[in-house]
């Protein structure tokens, strides 16, 4: 599978201060969705931010779909990465919804009959085009992320990164915009990278990688990463729910003899028990 | 009874006498006991923090009054002689580290007792005394706020309304944006607050698992009324009522309505892990001992 973002031996400080990531390396691959977790001030938004070209490398090589992220390239690399962020109101510019959609179509002049095709079809893939004329500050939080989604689904990027931007909705709100973002993902053939410290959202992940200070502890696949509950906690997070049940479970003899189930998998293990009890 | 906080019939209506005028509190008559660690729930814009505000009289009721430690806020309340009452009842919003400004951790922690006329000697100690509660570190007094993690600059805010002693604690959102260990913290810190200091604590939030693991009595609001009031067995036992609400269940029951839907004959709706563990063991191990 390729990588279709290479980090290779990155060093980064902030100004005055120690150096966050010292030769730091790792990979994304294409068409797949990397979690990478860590607690607060890990350095995970500093990498989403190096990737994307918004901060300098100190030293080292970052390379993204096959261009490496330097001034020269800077406007191409960030043609292929959407960035959404924590606060989608941080980033709001146009008047109405549809103004907001077609801004970054209007910066790559894009013909008006075309700009007007695609943010439509952007508003209706994150089922927002009936709000079309509302004012994006009188949304509620959820929308507002679905219409900062749907300015970056019209620019057609190749990779979108989410910079916890579900940390600031509720439970309900937070699981609709992972599945957009899984369904969009599908449909237009995207990588995503979703920065959080939301262990359920990881868990859906294809590859996790796990963040502190500024180090990789490890990366793997979420049933590998979710089986060790203490090293989570260790690291300031928490185990999926999953592995607490089954860690409940396991205190009261019933030992389903894996390292970590998802919620399907869960249940049909214990419909399987009572049934066959 | 003077410090049960009362509300007595209180509507209050938003931009009254406009053609926007919109009522965020219907009519609501609740009593808050003291001593209570009480959770607010509600979806978006169902009058969580509208209600809240009315008790330390950042809002006043367009009708109706509320009775808070033997003080009455009425329509005709104005904005004089409220100090007694606004240190009483600590008010943390959302995002609170917005509100740091001071270049000092201890001169942003003691910038409220000094505005209530508490000398420079004692507002410091009573900063000292709040950074303790909050387990920040005193060789941090000296920082600037804006140096430290999003964790700590929280807890700095928190500690500036804690050094004003109140006797109520209305918290907002307080882990919104928090990591795990964040948002445990803060919450153990509101519970030793309301064991160790006896203090009220309001919590409204968006969290079930927060409402099952530390309050003691919830209100659901829905449209600018108060729908149910009771401790967090009774406000979840109906998990179609809590639905209806557009509210989410604590992740335990959630997951036995799962099971149950998948034919798993669960009899309760267990609110913790540990008693969903016991719910399921139950099910495997007393089966196998009819065998």
């Amino acid at each position: 599978m390729k990588d279709i973002i290479q980090i290779k031996n990155i060093s980064f400080n902030y100004p005055d201060q120690p150096l966050l990531f010292d030769k730091l390396s790792m990979d994304v691959h294409e068409g797949e969705w990397t979690a990478i977790i860590g607690q607060n001030g890990s350095g995970k938004s500093t990498l989403a931010r190096l990737i994307d070209g918004l901060i300098v490398l100190k030293s080292g090589q970052i390379v993204v779909d096959g261009l490496t992220v330097n001034d020269e390239n800077i406007f191409e690399i960030r043609n292929k990465i959407g960035m959404v962020f924590q606060n989608p109101e941080d980033q709001f510019v146009g008047a109405t919804v549809e103004d907001d959609v077609a801004f970054g179509l209007e910066n790559r002049q894009v013909p008006r009959e075309e700009m007007h095709r695609i943010v439509e079809k952007s508003l209706r893939q994150v089922g927002m085009w009936e709000f079309r004329d509302r004012i994006p500050a009188n949304l509620s939080g959820g929308q507002k992320q679905r219409v900062a989604i749907a300015g970056i689904v019209a620019l057609s990027p190749k990779i979108i990164i989410l910079d916890e931007a579900t940390s600031m909705l509720d439970p309900r709100g937070r699981q609709e915009i992972l599945s957009l973002v899984n369904e969009i993902k599908k449909q237009n053939k995207l990588t995503v990278i979703s920065i959080t410290h939301d262990i359920d959202e990881a868990a859906g992940a294809d590859w996790v990688i796990v963040v502190n200070n500024g180090a990789i502890v490890e990366e793997d696949k979420p049933d590998n990463i979710f089986g060790d509950i203490e090293k989570l906690e260790s690291i300031g997070l928490s185990a999926p729910f999953t592995s607490q049940l089954m860690t409940a479970l396991k205190a009261r003899g019933i030992d389903s003899h894996s390292q970590y189930l998802n919620d399907e998998r869960l249940i049909t293990w214990i419909k399987k028990l009572i049934s066959t009890k | 009874m003077d410090q049960e906080i009362n509300f007595n019939q209180v509507t209050h209506t938003y931009q009254v006498n406009t053609p926007f005028a919109q009522d965020a509190l219907d009519n609501v008559s609740v009593t808050i006991a003291p001593g209570s660690f009480t959770a607010i729930i509600g979806h978006t814009g169902s009058g969580k923090s509208t209600l809240v505000q009315h008790i330390n009289a950042l809002l006043k009721p367009t009708t109706g009054e509320i009775a808070v430690y033997g003080r009455t806020i009425n329509p005709n309340t104005t904005n004089k002689n409220l100090k007694q009452l606004r240190k009483h009842v600590g008010m943390v919003f959302q995002f609170p580290e917005k509100q740091l400004f001071e270049e000092t951790v201890i001169k942003d922690i003691m910038f409220g007792p000094k505005n209530y006329g508490v000398s420079e000697q004692d507002a410091r100690r009573d900063a000292e005394d709040a950074m303790k509660l909050v387990g920040l570190d005193e060789n941090l007094s000296e920082k600037s706020p804006f140096d430290l993690s999003g964790g700590q600059m929280r807890r700095v805010a928190i500690a500036g309304v804690l050094a004003m002693k109140p006797q109520i604690l209305i918290l907002d959102e307080p882990t919104a944006g928090l990591d795990p260990r964040g948002h445990k913290e803060i919450m153990d810190l509101a519970q030793e607050l309301h064991d160790q200091q006896h203090m009220t604590i309001i919590l409204v939030t968006h969290q079930m698992d927060d409402v099952v693991d530390y309050a003691s009595d919830v209100i659901v609001m829905d449209q600018g009324k108060i729908v149910k009031h009771g401790n967090p067995q009774e406000i979840f036992s109906n998990p179609q009522w809590v639905y209806s609400m557009h509210l989410d269940l604590p992740s335990s029951a959630e997951f036995a309505t799962r099971l149950v839907d998948e034919g798993v004959p669960l009899r309760h709706t267990p609110l913790t892990i540990e008693k969903l563990a016991d719910e399921i063991a139950q099910l495997v191990q007393g089966g196998q001992e009819h065998e």
